[in-house]
């Protein structure tokens, strides 16, 4: 028998979760159609029945620590067939915004990102960083041909800033998910870390990289395709950035790279993936199927931040091409923005899913959990 | 009366196609020996009818033999003022359910008519029964919701009507409460308590006489003709009443039983009625030290549902917790917590629920409590296992709400006082759980009493809404129980019935049989012990006719005799089965109808005679058709017992006793008593009714012929 649990009703939990997309909670007469129609859901102590009724009595302990609110891809079936239109799909993506909001520190600055009264102070803070970085140390409008590397140098000032936010995002995601592993791995499914961890790590990894689990999906199916070409074009840029650098520290060859250049048969497909598949996740949000919504803030805000990293990434490239150095230096400031938007507030945004649900999901895997 | 008869038979409906009318015809005159005997193509049609008026103004005919449809039809067709009707059923019991031109169906016909023309001959035009003169006032015991509503009900309906109510003030529960359940579209808010305003209107209205602090000491008499004695504060009283609404309410559940969910641990586990009493104060405060009650937990089926106290539901709980969640929510700005076995909001009240369950301060889960503690801070924690939130559970709460019940006042009271011989109270409430019940939907308010009707949570566990609606119910009948009183005719369910059961005294033998076995109380007994009829209190089932072994109580279309003539009518062949069935004609007949009319086929070996009830069925017709030679009787009637659905009650379940005794009968006979059999049927039996006739035919036909048949 499990031990009692006692019951400890937050009010202003509900009313978070409600303002942050979940607003129908409470309507949950507990009938558990959701668990049944959900193709992701495991047979034992299947979400998001009790995830719903967690909610709603306002148990912000348990729902913030449920692996289990993060083996759920919002595939909307459960939203699609709910008797109640309590949209589950919507609350558990709202729970998932608490809990990133939860293990992120400090937590102000969580509730900053999620509250749109304060997105210009946040677009502020890299457009102060990187214009005074140009302002003294390079160029706003070089002369000569579209060469980015003119307008701030890449080493030290482009590094040393992304570097540096990386580092911190890096340092946050530590604590956040050290935290939350702790919460995690209790009862009913305590897990040791044996020998097997890497075994799941691989298995979460091709899971991830295929979308096998997301592709289970039934109502919102093609999310995960749209999902998948972002995140393969994350990956196919993370590797070009990797690849950058090394051309940049090891083998010191000055960009722009040649159209030749093996670099660029990754980075330009990778942006195609990327653009198409945001394009796509913005054209599907515009008709949700069924009763789901649209989506909240906290949704929008990544899904704009990687429109305008995607965006004016690919004008650049353009830009320079078509040699306007006029629009091509500011879009390139902008492009550093954007990115610097990505990388600093990552923990704080919807960003922060990769993690945590990587580390759910490898907590599945090892709780068997399926 | 000079008798003339007539006997007319339709060839409509198949009946021409499917029978020889010639000797139908003939059968009527030579057996029948009636003495006009004639055949119309459509006897329903305007100039059928035109015909048989004609027929009784020619030839001055008085009593018709109509063979054609069954009479559960074309009953104002075939109703001709001052003539006594009988109709032979042609169609449905013969035509419509055997095979047409067959020489069984013929003969089966041909039964039907010599039956039809037997019973018309002994028959008599009944008249209706002439009383004393009757009081009209109507006499409502309990003022609260249901009762102020019903005395209100009577009053604009134009009878006067006495408001008795044992408390000080009228109100009942309906004014202990700080809000009432919604009854109004968009069903959200709860209502200011609406029993104010309708005690306003009560001692306002001219026609209604309101005693408090009053109990009725005494009811005695029949409807229309009650003394009842009205004891107020030790002053008696005796006002002159025709009929008597029950409306006196409930008690709430002993809490001090609930002691495993915590009742008595502390003064801040309270029940649902206790809370209204805190809710009424502006603030619920804690009873223990005056604290605001931030917590509130609820739980649900405190008492009900459970088979160790109330077995049942009692209705209005469920609402109550989320009215009162919604007093937490606006009186404390606190959280209510609410543990239940299901959240019962029939209608529109889910409305209600809806919108309180989407407070997010009020919570909502299954859950079984196991225990109730005491917390060290003087909290209470509530135990639960089996919840939606989880295995096993522990919630914390500042106060204890204990959802209780509804206890009927007549569990142990019983509120008419009664000076019938039968007893105090109404019979049987243990089938209802000591409600003011019936078995039946469409009897509701009629209880085993004639003249009384209860209404309200005397009958049932049920909301106010259900409560005015019960009380305008219960009203209408009695003021139909006044009018037809005053007409001499049957309230209900008979209530067109003009006849009354007719004793023939001289041959009495006091046996009382009668007294002892009439469902409504109906018969008492002189001080020598000769019983009597109170026919205000009658119902016409003819139990008492069933039950008289000197079969000396009669009705003027319905009497031992009657039925005699008719099974001595009947033509038993020398050879072959020969059976006869005694129906109900409340339910049996009805689905027997409903064979022909689904043109069902049954064996043509089996006779139909209709009783006003199997409690009308004298053992002695067993005896009579079995010396004819009649192989077997088949007696089909209501389903009896807890569940029980006889129109009056108990006859299908004396005649069942009856038949129990009947080897006596047939010891004499030396025949086997397994030639008689009851079955129980309900009125959409019908497609049962063939295999249960044929069943019957084997059974008969395995222990052989009737060995009477030669004599």
């Amino acid at each position: 028998m499990a031990e009692e649990m006692v019951v400890k009703p937050d009010i202003e939990f509900i009313k978070r979760i409600q303002s942050a997309g979940g607003e129908s909670l409470k309507k949950c007469f507990q009938c558990a159609t959701c668990s049944v129609v959900c193709n992701l859901s495991p047979d034992s102590r299947p979400f998001p029945r009790k995830e719903m009724i967690w909610a709603s009595w306002g148990l912000k302990d348990q729902l913030v620590r449920d692996p289990d609110i993060w083996l759920c891809h919002f595939c909307g079936d459960c939203t699609a067939y709910c008797p109640r239109g309590a949209k589950p799909g919507e609350v558990l993506g709202a729970v998932r915004q608490v809990a990133i909001e939860h293990y992120s520190t400090p937590t102000f600055l969580a509730e900053m990102v999620n509250d749109p009264k304060y997105l210009l102070f946040l677009i502020a803070f890299p457009l102060i960083l990187i214009g005074a970085a140009i302002h003294y140390f390079g160029n706003f409008s070089p002369e000569g041909p579209v060469v980015y590397s003119k307008m701030l140098k890449p080493w030290p000032y482009v590094d040393f800033i992304f570097l540096g936010a990386a580092a911190y995002a890096v340092a946050v995601f530590a604590k956040g998910v050290m935290a939350y592993w702790q919460d995690l791995n209790v009862n009913p499914w305590k897990v040791r870390l044996k020998e097997n961890v890497w075994l799941a790590v691989a298995e979460v990894v091709k899971d991830i990289l295929f979308h096998n689990r997301f592709r289970k999906c039934t109502t919102y199916f093609n999310r995960s395709t749209s999902h998948l070409l972002v995140f393969l074009g994350f990956v196919g840029l993370f590797i070009v950035t990797a690849w950058a650098s090394s051309y940049e520290w090891i083998f010191h060859k000055e960009s722009p790279y040649a159209i030749t250049d093996p670099i660029k048969w990754l980075a330009i497909p990778s942006a195609i993936s990327l653009l198409w598949g945001i394009w796509l996740v913005i054209r599907d949000r515009q008709n949700p199927p069924e009763n789901a919504g649209p989506g909240s803030y906290f949704d929008w805000l990544l899904i704009w931040v990687i429109a305008a990293v995607a965006v004016t990434g690919a004008l650049c490239l353009v830009l320079r091409w078509m040699g306007l150095a006029t629009l091509a230096y500011p879009t390139y400031y902008l492009h550093l923005v954007s990115v610097f938007f990505l990388f600093f507030y990552a923990p704080y945004t919807k960003m922060a899913h990769m993690v945590y649900r990587a580390t759910a999901m490898i907590y599945a895997k090892l709780a068997e959990r399926e | 009366m000079e008798k003339k008869i007539g006997f007319y038979v339709c060839k409509g409906c198949e009946i021409g196609q499917s029978l020889d009318i010639e000797g139908l015809l003939k059968v009527a005159t030579k057996e029948g020996k009636i003495p006009v005997c004639k055949e119309h193509d459509v006897l329903c049609s305007p100039e059928g009818i035109k015909f048989l008026q004609d027929e009784i103004a020619n030839e001055e005919i008085n009593t018709l033999v109509i063979a054609a449809c069954s009479p559960r039809v074309k009953f104002e067709e075939f109703d001709f003022p001052g003539c006594l009707i009988e109709r032979v059923n042609l169609r449905e019991l013969v035509v419509w359910s055997h095979e047409p031109n067959h020489e069984e169906t013929q003969a089966l016909a041909e039964d039907y008519v010599r039956m039809g023309c037997a019973k018309a001959k002994r028959a008599e035009l009944p008249e209706p029964y002439a009383g004393d003169p009757i009081d009209k006032t109507v006499l409502v015991i309990g003022g609260g919701i249901t009762g102020c509503s019903a005395a209100l009900e009577v009053a604009k309906l134009g009878y006067s009507a006495v408001l008795v109510e044992k408390e000080a003030e009228l109100g009942g529960y309906g004014a202990k409460l700080y809000r009432q359940t919604p009854r109004n579209y968009p069903y959200q808010v709860p209502e200011e308590p609406l029993i104010f305003s309708k005690i306003k209107e009560v001692q306002a209205h001219p026609k209604i006489k309101v005693m408090t602090s009053s109990k009725v000491e005494s009811t005695e008499g029949q409807p229309g003709l009650y003394d009842v004695v009205i004891n107020t504060n030790g002053n008696l009283e005796t006002i002159k009443i025709g009929a008597i609404i029950m409306a006196a309410g409930w008690r709430p559940y002993d809490a001090t039983k609930l002691g495993h969910l915590g009742y008595g641990l502390s003064p801040d586990v309270i029940t649902n009625i206790q809370m209204e009493e805190l809710a009424n104060k502006g603030k619920i405060l804690r009873p223990s030290d005056g604290r605001e009650a931030k917590r509130v937990a609820f739980i649900q089926c405190a008492g009900s549902r459970d088979p160790e106290h109330l077995p049942y539901c009692s209705a209005f709980c469920c609402m109550t917790s989320l009215k009162q969640a919604n007093y937490v929510r606006q009186l404390n700005d606190g959280l209510a917590y609410i543990i239940h076995k299901h959240m019962r909001t029939p209608g529109q009240y889910e409305l209600f629920y809806k919108n309180m369950q989407n407070d997010p301060g009020v919570m909502l889960t299954k859950g079984d409590v196991t225990e109730v503690s005491l917390a060290d801070n003087g909290n209470i924690y509530i135990h639960a296992e089996n919840t939606q939130l989880g295995e096993k559970v522990k919630f914390e709460a500042d106060l204890l709400v204990l959802a209780t019940g509804m206890v009927p006042t007549t569990l142990d009271d019983p509120v008419t006082n009664l000076t019938y011989r039968q007893g105090l109270g109404l019979p049987d409430l243990d089938l209802y759980d000591g409600f003011a019940d019936s078995n039946f939907i469409c009897f509701q308010y009629e209880t085993r009493r004639t003249g009384i009707y209860a209404a309200g949570c005397v009958r049932q566990p049920m909301d106010i809404a259900t409560c005015m609606e019960d009380a305008a119910g219960a009203a209408l009948k009695a003021v139909q129980c006044l009018e037809h009183t005053e007409k001499g005719i049957a309230v209900h369910p008979r209530s067109w019935d003009v006849t009354f059961p007719d004793p023939f005294m001289q041959r009495c033998t006091q046996c009382k049989r009668c007294t002892e076995e009439c469902p409504f109380g109906a018969i008492d007994e002189d001080e020598k012990g000769t019983p009597y009829f109170k026919i205000n209190r009658c119902r016409r089932c003819g139990t008492c006719m069933g039950a008289c072994p000197e079969r000396i109580i009669s009705f003027k279309d319905l009497s031992v005799d009657i039925v005699g003539s008719m099974i001595k009518a009947m033509d038993v062949p020398e050879e072959g089965f020969r059976l006869l069935g005694v129906v109900c004609e409340n339910d049996a007949y009805p689905a027997l109808d409903a064979v022909g009319l689904h043109r069902l086929q049954y064996d043509p070996r089996i006779r139909f005679i209709p009783i006003r009830c199997l409690g009308s069925f004298n053992l002695v017709w067993i005896a009579d058709a079995l010396s004819r030679g009649i192989d077997g009787v088949l007696l089909l009637g209501c389903k009896f017992g807890e569940d029980y659905q006889c129109h009056f009650a108990k006859g299908s379940e004396l005649a069942n006793e009856r038949m129990g005794k009947l080897q006596e009968t047939l010891d004499r006979l030396a025949l086997e008593s397994e030639r008689a059999m009851l079955v129980e049927v309900a009125i959409d039996d019908f497609d049962r009714i063939p295999k249960i006739i044929g069943d019957f035919i084997a059974r008969v036909e395995e222990i052989g012929e009737n060995p009477f048949k030669e004599f």
